[in-house]
């Protein structure tokens, strides 16, 4: 599956029947402001913003801090500035794009000026038709790993920088910088969240 | 503590020079300098002090600015070992530089190398298995390449030697296959690692599964600590937990008196002289000055690598070898070995949901080699065998998930599910064919020729890379797990990093360039102790016994130099 064969079944699903999540609800109670208060490096301020919404919507505040509370969009801007291959950085700036024509067309705005119910079905489609990854061990990637799609691999990216964030990584989950010995059975609920490191 | 000897300024004759830092050269310059040699270290790259130069070793990701991601700088100055999925930002500065020191594949082939005092020592796997002769033996008895000149009880007592100083933890097991080790305490293994290696054990008579064992202190030795369960060895452990030449050989070398380790020296070649039919010193080129110095020595010990030791070897020609230094055989540069890996299989553990542990534990299981290993277990597809590394961890990727929002998020700062692998590695044959050679087309940065390395894997390491996968995933669902994937990732040689041969060790100078301690057969006084010494490959991980036949062969050194014999 190529990223923008993704995108298209993105279209295709979202006009099915979709039963929406128990959490909407939870989302619907606070009105989602896209706010830009930072200025990125590598995107431009619409698709800053585009990213910003999409991981607030995969991991919002709740109990514990959301992606924007430990700024998962603005490391994500500057990993992809400083990281990325300048044609890898084109294909990101294209998969927005594209990202946003579907939107247009299926839904008859960009992605940001869509309401929230209707960023919902783009998500939920989107989670149905984007590509998984293949396990891996040791860095290894198994068996041949097709395209996953631009919001499986944003998906990702938001997770491992939630993850490796000093408030997560530090202060919700598991953290024990030196762990001094090896316990190699001990009930989850002694260690709680798993473990950052 | 300075590893500098500011003489080395000035002076340039010793009793010994033994080029390059690494397990190898560490274990070479300790016992020479212990047995009272003046010892010059040459080193390519620049020193690393145990400790102090470890910048990255307390780092968490949020520490970093990039949290591990390089900048394309980076990875154009690393783009050949890039394909390894090794290096990240905290340990870049321990890879060298492709860019500056380039190599040719003919056929694919991955060259790991660390240039830098210490070497590959700082980043190896710290696996630490002996070989038997089950390995000594089977070159002969196969009528494969040529006969090791050594045998298990040759070296039996050079383990014990290394294992003692070292410090190896791990569990014997009594089998024929894989000696036991002089032990620390074993890690343990996890409840769900105890739980399959029950279920395998019980499936399959013959078939072990043990905690790896492992160059990791699991009690305090020789005033390095134990290890911390941190899991970021790589970066250099700040209690010299495990084993390194940093954090060990060196500074036993060091409190000698004896050691001068001189940073930023390329050798070029060793300096033959005919009339006394032996060497008498080492041609470096400085890396920072450009400029040419011979040092001058009684004997010499090649550890630069398996490759880069027989690099300098083809280089070092003369009227008497013209072909390369010790190359009457023309076996020098051939025989290239590398064990297969990444192929085995993967799956997942349902019933310890309620299960976690604690630690990060740097080690993972080991099924020792159960092919050919008697008549009973004789196999008609392939010669020699295989043994599996692997382990049980609650992993699962949390952006697979088909959901979002707040209970997703919830969802995945949870454990996830255990998953349980094992990969093989298999015994490569010694194959003439697969051979390195010097390239004058490609010059490095100082203007030396380069290697280019024409070796692949053939049908009997296909065969057992067949009988991995297979017997993987048998293994894998008899023991009742799920979703059970097989996998071998064809990959060329070199991915192993167990790179071995190109200047063997044999009975007979006709076909062989090393005798049975490792003397150049036409040079007595020099020795090559690293990898490229090996005759055979076993299928068992090498660096212990680079080490245990660095320390033998340097005793024998000193004993031949006492009894004015080189």
């Amino acid at each position: 599956m190529d990223r923008r064969s993704a995108i298209r079944n993105t279209g295709l699903l979202a006009g099915a029947s979709v039963t929406l999540p128990t959490f909407l609800s939870l989302l619907q109670s606070c009105k989602r402001e896209t706010r830009l208060d930072w200025e990125p490096e590598f995107f431009t301020r619409d698709e800053a913003k585009t990213i910003s919404t999409l991981v607030d919507m995969i991991l919002p505040r709740t109990e514990t801090p959301g992606a924007l509370d430990v700024k998962v969009d603005i490391f994500i801007d500057k990993v992809i500035a400083r990281t990325y291959e300048e044609q890898d950085q084109e294909a990101m700036r294209k998969a927005i794009a594209d990202f946003n024509e579907d939107c247009l067309k299926n839904h008859g705005s960009v992605f940001n000026d869509l309401n929230e119910s209707e960023k919902i079905k783009v998500l939920e489609a989107a989670e149905k038709s984007s590509g998984k990854f293949n396990p891996g061990i040791w860095g290894i990637t198994i068996g041949n790993q097709e395209p996953v799609g631009f919001y499986r691999s944003m998906k990702a990216v938001a997770i491992w920088a939630y993850f490796t964030s000093r408030e997560i990584g530090e202060g919700v989950l598991s953290y024990d910088p030196i762990p001094g010995n090896y316990n190699g059975c001990l009930p989850v609920k002694d260690v709680g969240n798993k473990w950052s490191l | 503590m300075a590893y500098y000897n500011i003489d080395a300024q000035t002076q340039t004759t010793y009793d010994a020079i033994v080029i390059g830092s690494g397990i190898s050269g560490g274990w070479a310059a300790k016992e020479l300098c212990e047995k009272g040699l003046k010892t010059l270290v040459l080193e390519r790259g620049r020193i690393v002090q145990h400790v102090t130069d470890y910048p990255t070793m307390n780092l968490d990701p949020w520490d970093s600015e990039l949290r591990g991601g390089l900048t394309p700088e980076q990875k154009k100055k690393h783009y050949k070992a890039i394909r390894s999925g090794w290096i990240g930002t905290d340990t870049e500065h321990f890879w060298a530089d492709d860019e500056a020191n380039p190599y040719t594949e003919v056929k694919p082939f991955l060259w790991l190398r660390g240039h830098h005092m210490g070497g590959r020592s700082l980043l190896w796997g710290k696996q630490t298995y002996r070989w038997s002769d089950l390995d000594f033996e089977a070159n002969a008895k196969e009528g494969i390449g040529v006969d090791w000149p050594i045998r298990y009880k040759d070296m039996a007592p050079w383990y014990t030697y290394v294992e003692k100083f070292a410090g190896i933890s791990g569990e014997a097991l009594g089998l024929p296959q894989l000696p036991d080790s002089h032990f620390l305490p074993p890690m343990e293994l996890n409840c769900v690692e105890k739980h399959v290696k029950g279920r395998i054990e019980g499936s399959f008579p013959g078939r072990h599964m043990i905690i790896g064992r492992v160059a990791h202190l699991t009690k305090p030795l020789n005033g390095r600590g134990q290890c911390q369960y941190r899991n970021r060895c790589s970066r250099g452990c700040p209690y010299g937990a495990y084993f390194s030449s940093n954090a060990v050989t060196l500074p036993a070398a060091q409190a000698t008196g004896n050691l001068t380790i001189r940073p930023y020296s390329i050798v070029q070649s060793l300096v033959y002289d005919d009339t006394k039919g032996k060497a008498t010193g080492v041609r470096i080129i400085d890396a920072e000055t450009n400029e040419d110095i011979v040092f001058s020595a009684k004997i010499i010990f090649c550890n630069a690598s398996t490759l880069s030791s027989t690099q300098i070897l083809l280089n070092s020609t003369s009227d008497r070898f013209p072909n390369g230094f010790g190359n009457d055989s023309g076996e020098l540069g051939h025989n290239l070995m590398d064990h297969t890996y990444r192929v085995g299989a993967l799956g997942k553990v349902e019933g310890f949901e309620d299960k976690y542990y604690k630690g990060r534990r740097p080690n993972g299981i080991y099924i020792p080699r159960y092919w050919n290993v008697d008549e009973t277990t004789r196999s008609d597809k392939f010669l020699r065998g295989f043994g599996y590394q692997g382990g049980g961890y609650r992993g699962g990727n949390p952006a697979n998930i088909e959901s979002f929002g707040g209970e997703f998020k919830d969802q995945i700062l949870k454990p996830g599910p255990w998953e349980f692998f094992i990969t093989g590695f298999a015994e490569c044959l010694p194959y003439h064919e697969n051979q390195v050679s010097l390239n004058s087309e490609v010059l490095d940065k100082w203007g030396q020729p380069t290697l280019s390395i024409d070796a692949e894997f053939k049908e009997n390491e296909k065969a057992l890379n067949r009988q991995i996968r297979e017997d993987a995933v048998e293994m894998l669902e008899k023991a009742g797990l799920k979703d059970v994937i097989g996998f071998d990732k064809d990959h060329p040689p070199g991915y192993g990093v167990h790179e071995m041969g190109t200047a063997r060790m044999g009975r007979d100078p006709k076909t062989s360039v090393l005798n049975g301690f490792n003397q150049v057969h036409a040079a007595k006084n020099v020795f090559v102790t690293d990898g490229s010494c090996m005759t055979s490959s076993s299928c068992v991980n090498p660096s212990l016994t680079y080490m245990a036949i660095t320390a033998r062969a340097a005793n024998h050194a000193v004993s031949e130099l006492k009894k004015r014999n080189i």
